[in-house]
């Protein structure tokens, strides 16, 4: 212990004792100096986040153009328009299908990977570099090469089917290949995220269960089944909810491959969110929109957490 | 164990701390010593821009006290976007391309002129000269009735056609299709597949369907226009209580392009038309001047712009301009209008459709004998000359112009790509338009 | 029985190989086709190999978008917000897991809260706001929303609290004041953790397009990710250049995940096992 020299200051031996502990405060609060740390975070988030999140409850209530200088109040009236609005209720069923899609698959090849990736591989750090490599790339940079690998005449798809003697395709044109072409280029940029958490969860789980089932005579699709799944409930329920929020929220995507077309079919919440802002600057109508997808997004987490946290199992 | 980050820290800071106030001040450039400095945003392609330098050039070598800094600004969403933004962080430019389907969110943030400031002004703009702009342009550059900008130049719609093509399917190259059904028939034979393989190798004419929420979904309403009044139609009447495009007309006009589209399976045209013309994948494309300079690098390509096949109810092209207007936050508004007046002579139209193969404005420039002899050695540009007169322009849209112009847009999108029927697409379309009209309607006039 | 294991494992191999080709076989067409002239590029059928290898692709690419500039601007907004976040974050990070206060505890799951609004709400007044202060366009827009994190300071706090006081204590015990404490003893041992941080937000920055659509409207201000995307807005798409945009705006994130791929596998595995 070198002596103090740049603290001219004597600390006295009474204080010391109570500056060790921080179990109870001595009545001492540190809210001066808790304030001198949080004021950068507290003043960008509330700027940026607490006060938007309060003012775009305001202006939802509101119809603004943003350029004039009148806003007039209209009450329920933008909600009322967007749940009268056939379109909100098309855009509502894109994304879900986008969900649906795009969910159910990316779990299970997921898991799939992560589990197959848990056994005696060579190389498994390139694997894991090849299968993690499109998470890491911009949804822009991704579905720009997504577009061109769809590209009818000379993309890599259609060629690819042209082995299998499948004829062309002209994926982004019609509104049903069009969501599909969405929904692969959605999961093979995600899947890699999930395969890390599935590993994660799966080494969690602890070798001798494995070992004492294979003892009983368990085959390996029973120990999955009976030891694997259940285990990983809380990695699997967490991916889960992750995944529905995220797709939910999806835009980069499908801005760059679709547009939201062809014929408005994929066009999703955020894009319509985005259109209705920025190219027609109905500020107080997006904002309302703004707030349903909130509404929308935290109604199902609530429903998963109410619905399936019964069956999530917590090894002991 | 002190880690010294402090200096590194430090000069992070500074750099962020740089960085932020670079970026806040994006102000306009002083002027230099003694010259007054006219900042100018357009949206001509690169192809372009050379001849733009040009034009520069020459105003300032006749106005040696007035400099003019030209830049680039993406047509479309990003002009609007950008127009308005710059109005409201006071960093507006002098003159700005504008167009007349946004008019009335500029003219709400009271960012520019009124353009009789400047005309009844000491440097004023003659009577005679204002009417010897095509009229259609006129029309355009008002918004309710009140000018507020003025055409730089036009550009408008023709037929693109490859002579090669036409020869082997036995067609008359030295000439496009003369109707309706003629473009029909053309594009059916010019649409082959030279294999049998099943796949087109050659298309016969691209119709211009695009996703109606995509980037493009303006212009593909743009390039419908031409159709709608060929057939006599129009899009919005003057009381703007009512849209027209719903009318006969447009249901013609709409069943040509669903059927062209579905006759020759455009459905599975994927690349652009004009890598497609360019590779002589393409026979016919509607086209504009803009594209001049582009078809006339590549070797070996066989190409003509014939006028626009006549449809049933008469012959006719849409006309656009890029207008100009002088937003109110100019520091220098005598030396901007001294530059939109200068685009207005005969002679710099004549030099300018010369250089950039933009069309004129005015029809005088037709007595200029050196901008005919240009015509009759340049047949392409000659078509679109020749086309101004009997060119239309859509009407004025005068409130939510983008949403009706979407509206539209779907209903192209749904009968082509969505091979739905015409007129109960159109109808959809044209209730949810009057439903927006009716709604702005109690809107105080300018 | 041996026999089996065997071919089971060649099996598994060919399948996790095959797989992993498909996953970067759009890499590989990506990277391919920026060598290519376009004649090569417009061909039916597709060829792998490229006739002739050109790089006029790359040249033309930052030349006529500029996509130098654009790089530029990525790099700097991402470079500064991390800094800034990590700065900001260990901040407040600390006073939550070190300081007392009233409302503390209030105001961190205010700030749990926060993560679970999606950006989208706060997207329409953040615009707004940035409009009014002028600062549409700018640095500042892309830049001062992004200093501070609800998300990065829960992920530092939550490091905070597993590193023992002992060595805190016998520092104040020395004089050293609370800042010095943070800058002295928990942000060196912080390592892994602002290492996580920073590559995490380092990659949102440089990846982000809705918020940077949103504020940028000129061609000097705009990120590689609009670059990207606007590339291909207008009708005439040259596959060849946009290609290699492309992979220059995808190779340096590949390679910073390369190196620092430990950090992102335990940020993610930190984030999902928050129970």
């Amino acid at each position: 212990m070198t002596a103090p020299a740049e603290t001219p200051r004597v600390i006295p031996p009474a204080e010391l004792p109570q500056k060790v502990s921080t179990k109870k405060p001595k009545g001492r609060s540190d809210l001066s100096s808790a304030l001198a740390f949080l004021s950068p975070t507290l003043i960008v988030l509330s700027a940026f986040v607490f006060f938007p999140v309060v003012f775009s409850f305001y202006l939802s209530f509101h119809s603004w153009n943003m350029f004039s200088s009148t806003e007039s109040f209209v009450g329920v009236g933008n909600y009322s328009s967007i749940v009268q609005n056939p379109e909100f209720w098309s855009v509502l069923k894109n994304t879900a299908v986008y969900t649906l899609g795009t969910v159910p698959l990316n779990m299970v090849i997921s898991l799939g990977i992560a589990y197959f990736l848990n056994k005696k591989l060579a190389g498994k750090k390139l694997l894991r570099t090849a299968f993690f490599a499109p998470v890491v790339m911009s949804s822009v940079a991704a579905a720009v090469i997504w577009r061109w690998v769809y590209e009818p005449s000379f993309g890599l798809l259609n060629y690819g089917l042209s082995w299998f003697g499948i004829p062309a395709v002209n994926w982004l044109n019609n509104p049903t290949s069009a969501m599909f072409a969405l929904i692969v280029m959605g999961v093979w940029k995600t899947f890699g995220f999930n395969m890390v958490l599935f590993s994660a969860g799966l080494q969690g789980i602890p070798e001798h269960y494995y070992e004492a089932a294979q003892i009983d005579g368990a085959g390996k699709w029973k120990q999955f089944w009976n030891i694997t799944v259940p285990l990983l409930s809380p990695t699997t329920f967490f991916v889960l909810v992750m995944s529905v929020i995220g797709s939910f929220q999806v835009f980069d995507t499908v801005y760059v491959l679709t547009s939201g077309g062809p014929l408005g079919s994929t066009k999703v919440l955020v894009f319509y969110l985005y259109e209705q802002a920025f190219k027609f600057f109905d500020m107080g109508y997006a904002s309302a929109v703004a707030y349903l997808l909130f509404a929308v997004v935290f109604i199902l987490t609530m429903l998963q957490m109410k619905y399936l946290r019964g069956s999530i199992h917590y090894s002991s | 164990m002190t880690t010294d980050r402090s200096p590194l820290l430090q000069r992070f800071s500074v750099l962020l701390l740089a960085a932020l106030i670079a970026g806040g001040c994006s102000g306009k450039d002083g002027d230099a010593g003694g010259k007054v400095t006219v900042a100018f945003w357009h949206s001509c392609v690169s192809s372009t821009v050379p001849a733009l330098n040009e034009l520069i050039a020459k105003f300032e070598e006749e106005h040696p006290g007035i400099r003019i800094k030209a830049q680039y600004v993406p047509t479309g969403d990003a002009l609007i976007q950008k127009l308005i933004t710059s109005v409201q962080s006071k960093t507006a430019p002098d003159i700005s391309w504008i167009h007349a389907n946004f008019l009335q969110s500029i003219i709400d943030a009271d960012a520019i002129y009124k353009m009789d400031d400047f005309i009844h002004s000491a440097d004023s703009l003659s009577a005679a000269d204002l009417a010897d702009i095509f009229p259609p342009l006129m029309e355009e550059a008002k918004w309710r009735g009140t000018l507020y900008s003025l055409p730089m130049e036009a550009t408008g719609i023709g037929l693109l056609y490859n002579k090669e093509l036409f020869r082997n399917a036995g067609l008359d190259p030295e000439r496009g299709p003369r109707d309706w059904a003629e473009l029909r028939a053309y594009a059916k034979k010019l649409t082959i597949d030279k294999n049998g393989d099943g796949k087109i190798d050659q298309f016969g004419f691209f119709v211009p369907a695009f996703p109606a929420s995509g980037p493009l979904g303006d212009w593909m309403v743009w390039q419908f226009y031409p159709f709608l009044f060929q057939a006599g139609g129009n899009n919005i009447n003057g009381e703007q209580t009512q849209v027209l495009y719903n009318s006969q007309a447009g249901v013609e006009a709409l069943t040509l392009w669903k059927e062209i589209y579905h006759e020759n399976k455009l459905s599975s045209f994927g690349i652009d038309y004009e890598p497609a013309f360019a590779s002589k994948q393409l026979a016919m494309a509607l086209d504009g001047p803009w594209n001049l300079p582009r078809w006339k690098q590549i070797p070996g390509l066989d190409w003509m712009v014939a006028p626009m096949p006549k449809g049933p109810a008469k012959q006719s092209t849409i006309v656009g301009g890029e207008y100009l207007a002088i937003f109110k936050q100019s520091a220098h508004p005598k030396e901007a209008w001294t530059f939109v007046k200068w685009m207005v002579r005969p002679d710099v139209q004549a030099l300018w459709s010369m250089k950039s193969g933009y069309l004129p404005i005015r029809h005088a420039v037709r007595l200029i004998k050196e901008y005919n002899d240009y015509l009759d050695a340049h047949p392409a540009l000659k078509t679109y000359v020749d086309q101004m007169d009997f060119a239309q322009v859509p009407n004025p849209i005068d409130y939510d112009a983008l949403k009706i112009s979407r509206h539209l847009a779907e209903a192209i999108e749904r009968a082509t790509v969505g091979n739905a029927d015409p007129r109960a697409v159109l109808e959809e379309s044209a209730a949810r338009s009057n439903a927006l009209l009716k709604a702005s309607s109690g809107k105080a006039t300018r | 029985m041996k026999q089996k294991k065997v071919i089971g494992s060649v099996v598994l191999h060919l399948a996790m190989y095959g797989l992993a080709l498909i996953t970067v076989a759009p890499f590989l067409w990506m990277l391919m086709t920026s060598f290519k002239t376009l004649p090569d590029i417009l061909t039916y059928p597709p060829v792998w190999w490229p006739k002739e290898f050109i790089v006029d692709n790359y040249v033309n690419a930052f030349s006529a978008a500029p996509f130098g500039r654009f790089y530029f601007n990525s790099v700097v907004i991402a470079v500064a917000v991390t800094i800034g976040q990590i700065i900001t974050c260990s901040m407040a990070a600390f006073a939550f897991a070190r300081l007392r206060f009233w409302g503390r505890d209030v105001l961190f799951y205010i700030f749990l809260g926060t993560m679970m609004i999606p950006g989208q709400v706060t997207m329409i007044p953040g615009f707004m706001m940035l409009y009014w202060l002028g600062w549409i366009d700018s640095y500042a827009a892309l830049i001062v929303p992004g200093l501070a994190s609800a998300f990065g300071t829960f992920l530092l706090r939550q490091f905070f609290l597993t590193i023992p006081r002992d060595l805190e204590d016998a520092a104040s015990i020395d004089g050293c004041g609370r800042f010095g404490l943070l800058w002295r003893i928990i942000l060196p041992l912080s390592k892994p953790a602002l290492a996580t941080l920073a590559v995490f937000t380092f990659m949102g920055v440089f990846n982000d397009f809705l918020w940077a659509l949103i504020v940028v409207n000129s061609e000097e201000m705009r990120t590689v990710q609009l670059g990207l995307a606007i590339f291909r807005d207008r009708y005439q798409t040259d596959w060849g250049q946009l290609m290699a945009a492309s992979v220059t705006a995808t190779l340096p994130i590949l390679l910073v995940f390369f190196v620092a791929q430990k950090y992102f596998i335990k940020g993610i595995t930190l984030s999902g096992l928050k129970d």
